[in-house]
């Protein structure tokens, strides 16, 4: 048995591809989560800047670091750009 | 029609008294160099400040083809840009209002700080310049709560000089703290200028206007002098001099001024209000029970207030109606009317959206009927222009006049 722990990883569900959930690496960006796995998502610029990737998170926790392409209340509304977002918790996304 | 109409020719005909040739308002190519050479070169009216009153709020704002996008900044500025990416030209915010972090065309993501700077475009190579893409700016004023925007290189003179003669009238009612409790968009199915001219009088509010007029006092809109008024006259006269004495000495401007005739040309009088003498509503008390401003009177009349070429407002002790008139088409134009009260007003609580807003909704109704009507007849061939009253109509011929001499200009400077 190695005693290296695994990268820890959590589980992503996309309400908008029915329901479907995916594995997410806590060092992963939600974005890339999703791309891998084939589900349906828009994107542009990837640094957080352009708000493309803009959905609403319906229950988990991430960790955001964006460069302006979403405002405080957005986020407080439950918003959040995937591009540049990993996860903390399971999440569940609209 | 059959043979181009020479627009200078029309111009220089125009009879000084009489409503203008059928073209004016109904003819494509007149329209255009009215977006052009009115709209496109002048001060125009297109909203209040509550309505973007946060960060990242924005509102997009369309004159015929033209758009443009306002957003206030994160440090809290009103700025305004072309709503047209520097890509390949895609409209940036379809959307009438809402909240954005940055710019972002959603064609190819070309992405734009608050500043209008290209901040973020993939694929365009490293040497690509992104500091020569910035968004086209439209120049943007903020009177006292009231935004205007001129879309010219050049803005048009004389705005200082309307800021200058308009903030201590507007001031006290302290705009930028009330909130918007209603917003109707009318399309009227006539062209701009009969919009305007509507507004310029009120000499079809007797026949039309049952609701605002419980409120009114017909003498403050002109009046042909008779034996049969010349009591209501000295009436009303001395109820003017007496109001006006009052309300100034709480600090509220309220004598007339006339500066129509100027290139941003505006008028402004507070005028008593019947019965109460609080507001427009449909018993003349106020509809919000939070007062504007420093202000505990109610019966402070009403400041109205008009703009060449497109707006109107009043402003009464409780509210705000404020009007903002777009050109859509020849025979088409939007009349965007906004409802202010106190930002700490509660619907409900402290106003009743109806009685807010009846009188204007009902009003509003009205005029885009009249509206409808006087373009169904200028567009038959039996028109021809007709003469104004020179008691209740001079505020209409100063409309048509101002229009004709600035259109001139502008065909002038093309040449």
């Amino acid at each position: 048995m190695s005693s290296d722990p695994a990268p820890k990883d959590f589980g992503v569900t996309f309400r908008s591809a029915g329901g479907r959930t995916v594995r997410c690496r806590a060092d992963q960006f939600v974005l890339e989560a999703g791309e891998d796995a084939g589900i349906p998502l828009s994107y542009g610029c990837r640094e957080g800047a352009c708000g493309t990737c803009k959905l609403k998170l319906l229950s988990g926790q991430v960790h955001m670091e964006h460069n302006g392409g979403i405002r405080q209340r957005e986020i407080d509304a439950g918003y959040v750009l995937l591009c540049c977002s990993t996860p903390l918790s399971d999440l569940l996304i609209e | 029609m059959t043979e181009p109409i020479d627009i200078a020719t029309l111009v220089a005909a125009r009879q000084a008294g009489y409503s203008l040739p059928a073209p004016f308002y109904t003819d494509s190519d007149i329209f255009r160099h009215d977006l052009e050479l009115i709209f496109g070169r002048h001060w125009i009216y297109v909203g209040a400040e509550p309505e973007i009153p946060d960060a990242g709020d924005f509102i997009t704002v369309d004159v015929g083809s033209a758009s443009v996008l306002m957003a206030r900044d994160d440090e809290g500025r009103i700025r305004a840009f072309h709503n047209v990416c520097r890509h390949r030209g895609a409209r940036l915010q379809q959307a009438g209002r809402g909240v954005l972090g940055n710019i972002v065309c959603p064609y190819h993501q070309w992405t734009y700080n608050l500043n209008g700077e290209l901040i973020h475009c993939k694929h365009m190579g490293a040497d690509f310049d992104r500091s020569g893409f910035g968004l086209r700016p439209v120049h943007v004023e903020n009177l006292a709560g009231l935004l205007f925007i001129c879309m010219a290189a050049e803005p048009a003179p004389g705005f200082d000089a309307l800021r200058t003669a308009m903030e201590p009238y507007l001031q006290p009612h302290d705009i930028p703290n009330t909130k918007v409790a209603h917003q109707s968009d009318l399309i009227e199915m006539g062209n701009w200028k009969l919009t305007m001219e509507n507004n310029r009088e009120c000499y079809h509010c007797v026949g039309s206007h049952p609701e605002l007029l419980v409120s009114l006092l017909e003498y403050g809109f002109g009046y042909a002098p008779s034996p049969q008024n010349t009591k209501q006259i000295q009436g009303f006269n001395e109820l003017l001099a007496r109001e006006h004495g009052r309300w100034e000495g709480y600090g509220l401007p309220s004598r007339e001024i006339d500066r129509l005739e100027d290139v941003t040309g505006f008028r402004a009088v507070r005028l008593p209000i019947a019965r109460s003498g609080e507001s427009q509503t449909p018993d003349t008390k106020v509809a919000s029970s939070r007062p504007l401003g420093a202000y505990t009177h109610a019966d402070l009349g009403g400041l109205s207030f008009w703009t060449q070429p497109n707006s109107w407002h009043h402003v009464m002790s409780d509210h705000v109606v404020t009007f903002s008139v777009r050109p859509l088409a020849p025979g088409r134009t939007l009349l965007r009317t906004t409802w202010l009260v106190h930002k700490d007003a509660q619907q409900g609580v402290d106003y009743d959206l109806e009685r807010l807003t009846s009188v204007w909704i009902a009003t509003n109704k009205q005029d885009g009927a009249l509206i409808e009507r006087a373009q169904q007849g200028i567009a038959s061939l039996a028109y021809q222009p007709g003469p104004y009253s020179p008691f209740t109509e001079g505020l209409v011929e100063k409309f048509c006049d101002w229009y004709i001499g600035r259109l001139g200009a502008g065909l002038k400077d093309k040449r």
